[in-house]
């Protein structure tokens, strides 16, 4: 038997789980013990990955889907620990490996911060069953065997918010995601009930088979259902409250788990129900999706523009990249339903790309931050400054991280985004409805988040590593150990490599549409040297011709600096600036200075405030102040509005009327049980 | 004649279900959910004979010691210990509890629990028995204030349950019904313990006393 084959093989499957389950226990086995139990939670948690990548190569590339069953748990009527992993399964599988693979990596260095402080063995529990959770979703046959796995994927990454529990804010983070993540469990619960309903089945093959039974209002429902209840994994607005709380407050090599490829479950999802259940999906579930996506791109990237905080800054960005993940399956969503899925291929083949490249520059991000935060022990950007000189690789894979997010060439977000443009172009173009029109407002408003994307960056980049130190504590800092760099780097390697490599990327993911019914045909095509070209040469790109253009034009323009400088230059005398004062930290734009003005532009939406507060250096003679600061605070609208009001509705009712059924007597308790009891038969007759 | 045995077990469990909310004394309810378990030991006793089951023996034996001997021993001399002689109130008194037994009777005969009593196929009549007789014992928890009763209400829910089971045919593997009985065991010492302890605070075994247990 060749390797392929064991590889493959139910034995090859349940190794690839086994590992992660050896991880998190023999790391609680040596709880008492930091350096074992991180080693051990490492170690297992980079071979579980490790594998894991190759695993997925090798179940993309068979010719059929595969399927396995443990028989210990499948003894049930309807439930079943079964496993189905097509290529779509395989694409998340290998993402989720690969993210898994460089942060657990850097996480061998990065746990060291929290030897003493907090138990190792824990976190190595958590984070191995986090891993193991997030690949038992992706490859779940059943329903309830999926349910269990996201519950099981949820409560480790709660614990895993919680991790740093001696600061409050992180508990309170905690509870966020807790109650948010299980509302829309809740949804997801009734969606599925309702597809047992109409298909007799927890299976979601059969399911597939079945959908045809489903009448089109249940499927409408269940569509919003699991909108929403996929949509608050996702991070979707207005869903996505805990996001921005949960991500920084996990360890760093956590968030950009949970931010790079936690979040993109629900995405998977969403695709496996809306495009892969429901064929033929009408098009206003594509025109919504294309609305949710527009909104949370445009309104993530403002609100990440206000942010302080640089992990904020990040979880923020999430929201604006699953939003223009959205773009792309809501584009698919429309072209399916309008019977063009050789253009619906192309959007499903940008939102499955910008997936994956997300994943790698979101989580290079985080990690790179978590290296400054670990280094400064300050969240706060108004505090970092001048740290290119201290820590000059980790701002040398942050600036990568950036250029990346900020979809420039020759780096993947480029290639993801453009991809993400021609389905939206292609929408304005080939479409003769009004549908159009949405089509041309979300192409145009992702040009806007793209600019936004990049002053955002230009901003965190360098108020963070740019110009001189604004605290004290930077002048300790030294550049990160070898493992942390090493995750870094190896993802900033793949940030360029799927970026230069962006057609032979596209051209897989096309496999992964066509499996799902979605050939790309003439939509995309991709010649010998890399081009890929869109919609018969309606539009097309080749990354290694930009790169070798940028190679080229950098190379040239340090060759002419270099002249410029060496030769000959006049000195001349003029004015000196400031009066020859010297440079300091004070005369450095803030973040909020820089942020500000966009911030003033979006005021309708962001509804800024803005608090002044002078100190003078008598209290009796206000001519001669000490300090001036302004705090430039944006309004939570999304909790004043909606939750807030949710959460007193429900209180007041709770006071007022439901408090009176907990009586106290233990009689009327078992008449409830007894009258549910007769009501659910009764109910069962209907 | 086997028949017969089978015909009389049921009639006795279903009226023991009845009477156990009609009765006051405590020790009488006892006695009766003894004998009720009797007759669920007679019933699987009667599967015994034609099946010739060794482990079905087995449990029938286990049944009547838990049941029908160690459960009953319990509670007799809790209620010794206690001086509880009699039950505490209710809140429906005699009449008006049999009017209800009787509408919980009509309703599990009914077409609600249809989809329930066609498993049981040809004893469709028998299963439609053994829902009332849960019916009657939920109620019988609802309807009385005092805690020893409320056991014996669980007790004999559980005897229906059991009767159900037998003629829907989904009695369990032995080694599961072992389990049952050990776990009816460990919860009649368990719930013995505690039912001591809440007299020791509260001084009644009327459960309505427990409200004060929320502050």
């Amino acid at each position: 038997m060749i390797m392929s084959e064991i590889i493959l093989s139910k034995t090859g499957f349940l190794a690839l789980i086994s590992l992660f389950a050896f991880g998190a226990f023999s790391s609680l086995l040596f709880r008492k013990n930091d350096k074992m139990a991180n080693f051990f939670a490492s170690f297992f948690s980079i071979a579980g990955s490790a594998y894991g990548v190759i695993f997925a190569i090798l179940a993309f590339k068979s010719s059929v889907p595969l399927y396995y069953s443990i028989e210990a748990f499948s003894n049930a009527h309807l439930f079943s620990a079964s496993f189905y992993i097509n290529k779509l399964s395989a694409f998340f599988i290998f993402t989720i490996s690969l993210i898994a693979l460089f942060c657990s990596i850097y996480g061998i260095g990065y746990i060291k911060h929290f030897y003493k402080k907090y138990n190792i063995g824990s976190l190595g529990f958590f984070y191995n069953t986090f891993i193991l959770g997030m690949l038992a979703v992706v490859s779940a046959s059943n329903v309830l065997f999926f349910l269990l796995a996201w519950e099981v994927m949820t409560l480790a990454s709660y614990f895993l918010v919680i991790y740093e529990y001696k600061e409050r804010k992180n508990i309170k983070a905690g509870v966020t995601y807790f109650i948010m993540t299980h509302i829309g469990t809740t949804f997801i619960i009734i969606a599925f009930l309702m597809l047992y309903k109409f298909t007799g089945s927890f299976d979601f093959n059969i399911i597939k088979e079945n959908a045809e039974l489903i009448p089109d209002v249940a499927k409408n429902i269940i569509f919003l259902l699991a909108f929403a209840g996929f949509g608050t994994k996702a991070g979707v607005i207005p869903f996505h409250i805990w996001l921005p709380d949960a991500h920084p407050a996990a360890p760093s090599h956590v968030s950009a788990l949970m931010s790079g490829v936690m979040i993109k479950t629900g995405i998977y999802m969403m695709i496996k129900i809306f495009l892969d259940i429901f064929i033929g999906a009408p098009l206003w579930w594509g025109s919504l999706v294309l609305v949710a996506g527009t909104v949370s791109a445009l309104l993530g990237v403002l609100y990440a523009l206000t942010e302080h905080d640089l992990k904020r800054l990040l979880a923020y960005h999430s929201i604006e990249n699953i939003g223009i993940i959205l773009l792309g399956i809501g584009s698919a969503l429309v072209f399916s339903s309008l019977n063009m899925p050789a253009i619906a291929s192309l959007g499903l083949i940008a939102a499955l790309f910008h997936t994956l490249n997300h994943a790698t520059f979101k989580s290079l991000l985080f990690l790179s931050a978590g290296s400054v935060i670990a280094s400064v022990k300050t969240k706060n950007m108004e505090k970092y400054g001048g740290l290119i000189k201290f820590l000059p690789y980790t701002a040398f894979f942050f600036l990568i991280g950036a250029m990346a997010i900020s979809a420039l060439p020759p780096f993947n977000g480029f290639a993801s985004e453009w991809l993400t443009f021609q389905s939206l172009f292609s929408g304005a173009s080939f479409i003769s409805n009004n549908i159009k029109w949405l089509f041309i407002l979300s192409a145009g408003l992702l040009a806007l988040t793209s600019g936004l994307a990049l002053a955002c960056f230009v901003k965190a980049f360098g108020a963070t590593f740019l110009a001189r130190q604004r605290s004290e504590e930077i002048k300790n800092v030294k550049e990160s150990s070898f493992s942390l760099l090493f995750g870094m780097a190896a993802l900033a390697g793949l940030s360029l490599a799927f970026g230069l490599f962006s057609g032979k990327v596209s051209e897989l993911l096309a496999e992964v549409a066509k499996n799902l019914n979605m050939p790309s045909g003439a939509a995309m095509a991709v010649s010998g040297s890399g081009t890929i070209f869109v919609n018969n040469g309606f539009a097309s790109v080749s990354a290694p011709a930009i790169f070798f253009a940028l190679a080229f034009a950098i190379f040239a323009s340090a060759i002419i600096a270099i002249y410029m400088i060496n030769k000959n230059q006049k000195v001349s005398t003029g004015r000196t600036w400031d009066c020859g004062t010297d440079l300091t930290p004070r005369m450095e734009i803030t973040t909020t200075g820089f942020s500000r003005s966009i911030i003033m532009i979006f005021k309708g939406v962001l509804r800024p405030s803005k608090q002044i507060g002078t100190e003078y250096r008598d209290a009796n003679m206000r001519y001669f102040p000490e300090s001036r600061t302004i705090v430039l605070g944006i309004a939570d609208i999304y909790r004043s509005y909606i939750y807030s009001p949710l959460n007193n509705f429900i209180e007041n009712i709770s006071e007022k009327h439901i408090k009176k059924i907990q009586s106290g007597n233990i009689n009327a308790y078992i008449l409830y049980i007894f009258l549910a009891l007769l009501a659910l038969l009764f109910a069962s007759t209907i | 004649m086997e028949n017969m045995i089978l015909q009389i077990s049921i009639l006795i469990i279903f009226l023991a279900a009845v009477f156990l909310n009609a009765i006051k004394r405590n020790l009488t309810a006892v006695s009766l959910y003894a004998f009720q378990s009797l007759a669920v030991s007679a019933v699987l006793l009667y599967y015994f004979f034609e099946n010739r089951s060794w482990l079905l023996l087995f449990v029938i034996i286990l049944t009547f010691a838990v049941k029908s001997i160690i459960a009953p021993l319990f509670l007799s001399r809790l209620i010794k210990k206690h001086h509880l002689k009699y039950s505490a109130s209710t809140y429906l008194n005699i009449p008006l509890t049999l009017l209800a037994v009787t509408a919980l009777t009509v309703i599990a005969h009914s077409g609600i629990f249809s989809s329930l009593t066609k498993i049981a196929g040809e004893a469709q009549n028998m299963a439609a028995i053994a829902i009332a007789v849960i019916l009657i014992s939920f109620f019988l928890i609802i309807n009385r204030k005092g805690i020893i009763s409320q056991m014996i209400g669980v007790l004999s829910l559980e005897n229906g349950i059991v009767f159900f089971a037998i003629f829907s045919g989904l009695e369990q593997a032995p080694g599961l019904q072992i389990g049952i009985i050990f776990n009816i065991f460990i919860w009649i010492m368990i719930a013995s313990v505690f039912v001591s302890m809440i007299y020791r605070q509260f001084g009644t075994l009327d459960s309505t006393e427990m409200k004060l247990l929320k502050d």
